[in-house]
């Protein structure tokens, strides 16, 4: 490697590390493209009281899809979900329902009807709201950008990978809605 | 992308040594400007007055922080002898007791209102909460414009069941439904039917237990599709599942209880249904569903299992198997069985139902009765469009000694449904029917215009609220 690569390798090292913490992981992206961007990700979030750690992806939509209604610990599942046109919800939609807005609200009230569930998923209005929701609530599972996690939830594995480990599956595939409520 | 990158590429171009001698340029610039703002900035000067509020303040907030801490200790001890499962999901303290985590709840809320965020799920206590309604109620009904070819047919505008689905979920665990339906009959007079009142209590995934009126668990059809025209596709209901009180063959409702739960079974996703209830009365004259006394000690059973593989989504097929004895006055009893199977796709576009079933009477001492019948329902949703189409198909013996009018009905049906908004839908549907024996349905006005007429037209309107 010659000393002008070097003298410029050293430079760009400098300069990112002088760069605030947001800003020089923005810059880092294009070196360490294999890393999810936590901005995209999304997390799923039980209680910090659950026992469980991991879930796999099958498992995870039988939950949100109301076929499996308890967990290990007897508690039972409720579901948060962020409001009407959040992309958080719009990817759980997508990837996790893989229904549309119409088809959800049908198929909720479908089995509720059918009484396969005795509550709907309840839908809070911002990600703090359903964070703290997840924090009060033993049996409730949610989701949130990864930027949005704190210490008062606990993440869950999805097929044994964090949000932050390479291919995880679950990737916010459009930017934050403008004017989301916060 | 690093603005230094982006300088990069765009020097590319530029000899070595003058790019090198660029970026030291840019990095002497932003060095300083990145390490300024890093900089402590300089203390503001304050007086000893505020210093000693300030240290008063936080003598205050510590003391407070203690009693909080006192508190939720004594909270910790009183919850450690109390199961888990009596902890609900919706009580800040206890939740807060319960969980492992150390750390204060999110900053700027408010224990009420956490509570109030929690109302669509269960309360922890038995107290009813006054200010809000223990009740969650969804309606749906539906109006249509009905036309056949019969002679002496006329063509009607029709209300159809208007429905109130009611639940109440009266704890974690137990929650209370029913469905309360106006009708109209050919007398175009209001009734009102509580077609489904149950008492459901959810122990576990493998365990849930029912008490009440309910639609009986025969095959797919008439537990997937209740009182509400809105769910199904099409604008009827299949013959063979169409309601007691309107020419239906079939013991739709029972009273009684009900188990049902998953099977652990891997991705195969196998679950049962056990059921035992009054059955349907022998009396054509009284009402069909023995809602407060059973004619007879004896008690219909249902049996029934799906699977729903993860390989598959949206598969379900399974069986049923129902029994029950009828005792007519003066006539010999009839033991009467309904093995249903079925297999059904459903996915959020496509959907194909295909259920078929075996009637067996076996009066006793006689004759055995045998009547096969099947339906098949395929269709796909186009933007708001689903057009379907469904073959339905029954064949009864001119002597069946429990429904000797039905005979031979076969034929498809095509349709469109065409969802306007979110809450409304228009279908249209036309019916071919082969008939061996016509006629209205024990002296019944056919409700099902396909039932009495080779062909028939239909346009109704659904709609949720």
């Amino acid at each position: 490697m010659g000393t002008r690569v070097r003298v410029i390798n050293l430079l760009t090292m400098v300069v990112l590390l002088a760069l605030p913490q947001e800003q020089r992981a923005q810059a880092g992206g294009s070196v360490a493209e294999s890393r999810p961007n936590p901005n995209q990700t999304l997390a799923i979030v039980v209680n910090r009281s659950n026992p469980i750690d991991n879930l796999s992806f099958s498992e995870l939509r039988k939950i949100f899809m109301g076929e499996r209604n308890h967990w290990a610990n007897g508690h039972r599942i409720a579901i948060a979900m962020l409001n009407y046109g959040q992309p958080e919800r719009r990817t759980v939609l997508r990837q996790v329902y893989k229904m549309d807005e119409k088809g959800y609200e049908d198929y909720v009230l479908g089995v509720m009807f059918r009484g396969d569930v005795f509550v709907a998923p309840k839908t809070l209005t911002s990600p703090t709201i359903l964070r703290k929701f997840v924090f009060n609530a033993p049996g409730a599972i949610g989701y949130l950008r990864s930027r949005d996690v704190d210490e008062t939830v606990k993440v869950v594995r999805i097929d044994g990978l964090r949000p932050a480990d390479k291919g995880y599956r679950l990737q916010i595939d459009e930017p934050s809605g403008a004017g989301e409520p916060e | 992308m690093s603005p230094v990158y982006l300088l990069l590429m765009k020097t590319r171009s530029m000899p070595g040594n003058a790019r090198c001698g660029l970026f030291l340029s840019c990095v002497l610039l932003v060095l300083p400007v990145s390490l300024q703002s890093q900089q402590p900035q300089s203390t503001p000067s304050v007086d000893v007055g505020t210093i000693q509020e300030l240290l008063n303040r936080i003598a205050d907030l510590e003391a407070s922080q203690k009693q909080l801490r006192a508190r939720v200790d004594q909270l910790e001890e009183a919850q450690s002898g109390v199961a888990a499962t009596n902890v609900a999901p919706q009580s800040l303290s206890v939740s807060a007791a319960s969980a492992p985590v150390k750390s204060e709840p999110p900053k700027g809320e408010s224990t009420s209102a956490a509570q109030s965020d929690q109302s669509g799920t269960m309360p922890e206590s038995e107290h009813m909460d006054l200010n809000r309604t223990a009740l969650n109620i969804r309606g749906f009904g539906d109006f249509g414009f009905y036309g056949g070819t019969q002679k002496g047919q006329t063509t009607s505008f029709s209300i159809g069941q208007t429905n109130l689905f009611i639940t109440s979920n009266l704890s974690e665990r137990i929650r209370f439904l029913t469905e309360m339906v106006f009708e109209v009959h050919e007398d175009n007079a209001f009734s009102v039917d509580l077609e489904r009142v149950l008492l459901e209590g959810s122990l576990n995934d493998h365990l849930k237990l029912s008490a009440g009126r309910y639609h009986t668990a025969i095959g797919y059809y008439n537990t997937a599709y209740h009182h509400s025209t809105w769910f199904q596709t099409a604008t009827e209901r299949p013959y063979i599942f169409e309601y007691e009180d309107e020419g239906g063959i079939l013991p739709i409702h029972m009273v009684g209880v009900q188990a049902t739960g998953q099977i652990p079974s891997g991705r195969l996703g196998l679950h049962y249904i056990f059921e035992v209830g009054n059955g349907r009365t022998s009396d054509p004259f009284a009402e069909p569903v023995q809602n407060y006394v059973d004619e007879n000690g004896h008690k219909a059973m249902n049996v029934a299992a799906f699977i729903r593989p993860d390989t598959v989504p949206g598969l379900q097929a399974g069986f049923s198997v129902y029994r029950d004895v009828r005792v007519v006055p003066n006539s010999p009893r009839i033991d009467e069985t309904v093995a249903d199977a079925y297999a059904v796709l459903i996915r959020p576009r496509f959907e194909w139902l295909n259920e078929a079933l075996m009637i067996r009477h076996a009066p006793e001492g006689q004759h055995i009765y045998e009547t096969p019948a099947f339906y098949s329902q395929i269709s796909e949703r186009f933007g708001m469009y689903r057009p379907y189409l469904r073959y339905q198909y029954i064949n009864a013996s001119s002597h069946e000694p429990v429904f000797p009018h039905v005979g031979l009905r076969t034929g498809p049906s095509i349709g469109m449904r065409f969802d306007v908004t979110e809450s409304a839908a228009l279908k249209l549907q036309y019916d071919y029917t082969t008939l061996r024996r016509q006629g209205p349905i024990d002296g019944k006005t056919c409700v099902q215009l396909s039932m009495c007429a080779p062909s028939a037209v239909a346009a109704q309107v659904d709609f949720k609220f």
